[in-house]
């Protein structure tokens, strides 16, 4: 699930992750809906038994699907919001501590990702960013509130600009970012 | 103010926080100030680890560009990092450039004018979630004394991360510790909408977002998210 907008599934493993997908995009509601508009995480061990019950369309398709247990997890940078990761198991129960530490990083990973796939990044260049965690820096994070004024436009808006930038001029992120708030260089 | 008057006082209003609905980034941003202000030290910062264990900084007693990249280098090296893997305090370090255990780390604070440093980990029960990093100027290990109430302000810092007491659980945590780390990225980008239109400073931007939430009685995160929105009026930057 990517986008506010433009909801749909960038990336499924299986065919049942992909069933529980479409449901969501379907009927409008499940874990990913939920985790993206509360903005946290959304667990449900027991679909079959849920202690609080919900998604009263989605929860009979979901375990005729083949779904037992069902985890969303925003994928957010700051105030860039970009869906949410959908995690399910065949059987109920919760995640361990360390699937749901996995989930959280791999949320964050996929976020960065989807950012660098709308900025048109080369393969290379974003296992490069990714080793670096330039992500992580605060000044991209400044630069990114700074080009959103610029341009006028989100602050989602402005990290994919600032990406594009990078990759077009073969910057590292960082120093494009450094750029940016010495007000070197300017966007718009 | 005697020292000991204005050490409790800050310790009752830290715990007066803890108890209301409080904002995490801004707490911490205060525990650092006040860490400066009593224990004598020239910088204070507090850094939580993600659920992968990379170490972050949630803030810091100064906005200066050049000492938030010292916490961020510390990602990789430094007194915070050693703190936050052994659990155990990294005792008071004089910093020589290039040498000893974290030769960047030494150089970059040397550049940032601290020749000594001193972390405690934050700890929680069993777990270590962070680390707090104290500076300083000139190379006079902390008392005793001062140590104790260091370890106060670390303890302090490692409850404010745990908002629900009910359940001091590992998957809660995990995602308490996230939430705190990404309204601190919340906050970086909103100091660059605010550097942007009002044609100020990082560290400016950093105080008048923080001086307008505490004067119209709101929480950081919210007027950061709510600067990244443009719901607030840009007036309310000016000087």
């Amino acid at each position: 699930m990517a986008g506010d907008e433009a909801r749909g599934s960038v990336c499924n493993t299986n065919a049942v992750s992909a069933a529980i997908e479409e449901l969501q995009y379907v009927l409008g509601e499940g874990p990913c809906v939920d985790a993206y508009q509360q903005d946290r995480a959304v667990l449900e061990p027991d679909l079959a038994d849920p202690r609080t019950p919900r998604w009263l369309a989605f929860t009979p398709k979901a375990l005729e699907a083949g779904a037992r247990a069902v985890f969303g997890f925003p994928l957010r940078v700051g105030a860039v919001r970009l869906g949410a990761l959908n995690v399910y198991q065949d059987r109920s129960g919760p995640l361990s501590d360390e699937q749901h530490a996995d989930a959280l990083v791999m949320a964050e990973v996929v976020a960065h990702w989807l950012l660098d796939v709308q900025a048109e990044a080369r393969p290379g260049a974003l296992a490069e960013e990714l080793e670096l965690g330039a992500e992580f820096y605060f000044v991209v994070q400044n630069a990114a509130g700074v080009v959103s004024v610029q341009l006028g436009v989100t602050v989602t808006e402005a990290m994919i600009a600032l990406r594009a930038h990078a990759f077009s001029t073969d910057r590292p992120l960082r120093d494009v970012a450094r750029d940016v708030v010495e007000r070197k260089l300017r966007f718009g | 103010m005697a020292r000991e008057t204005a050490l409790v006082r800050s310790l009752v209003e830290l715990a007066d926080t803890l108890v209301s609905d409080f904002d995490v980034i801004e707490l911490l941003t205060g525990l650092a100030n006040r860490c400066v202000s009593l224990l004598g030290v020239s910088a204070a910062g507090v850094m939580l680890a993600s659920p992968d264990n990379d170490l972050r900084l949630a803030a810091s007693s100064s906005e200066a560009m050049r000492v938030l990249e010292l916490f961020e280098l510390q990602a990789q090296e430094g007194p915070c990092l050693d703190a936050f893997r052994t659990g155990e305090p990294v005792e008071h370090q004089n910093l020589q450039a290039g040498v000893g255990p974290w030769p960047r780390f030494a150089s970059g604070a040397l550049e940032a004018g601290f020749r000594s440093a001193f972390a405690l980990p934050l700890r929680l029960r069993d777990r270590t979630v962070g680390a707090l990093n104290l500076f300083n100027a000139g190379q006079t290990p902390m008392t005793d004394e001062d140590l104790v109430v260091a370890r106060a302000f670390a303890d302090l810092a490692a409850i404010s991360v745990v908002q629900h007491w009910s359940t001091i659980e590992n998957q809660l945590l995990n995602e308490q510790l996230m939430r705190a780390l990404d309204s601190r990225v919340l906050i970086e980008q909103a100091k660059g909408v605010i550097f942007e239109r009002a044609g100020i400073g990082m560290a400016e931007a950093f105080d008048r977002l923080r001086s307008y939430a505490r004067s119209h009685n709101l929480r950081l995160t919210k007027v950061a998210q709510d600067a990244i929105d443009g719901s607030l009026d840009p007036a309310a930057w000016g000087p």
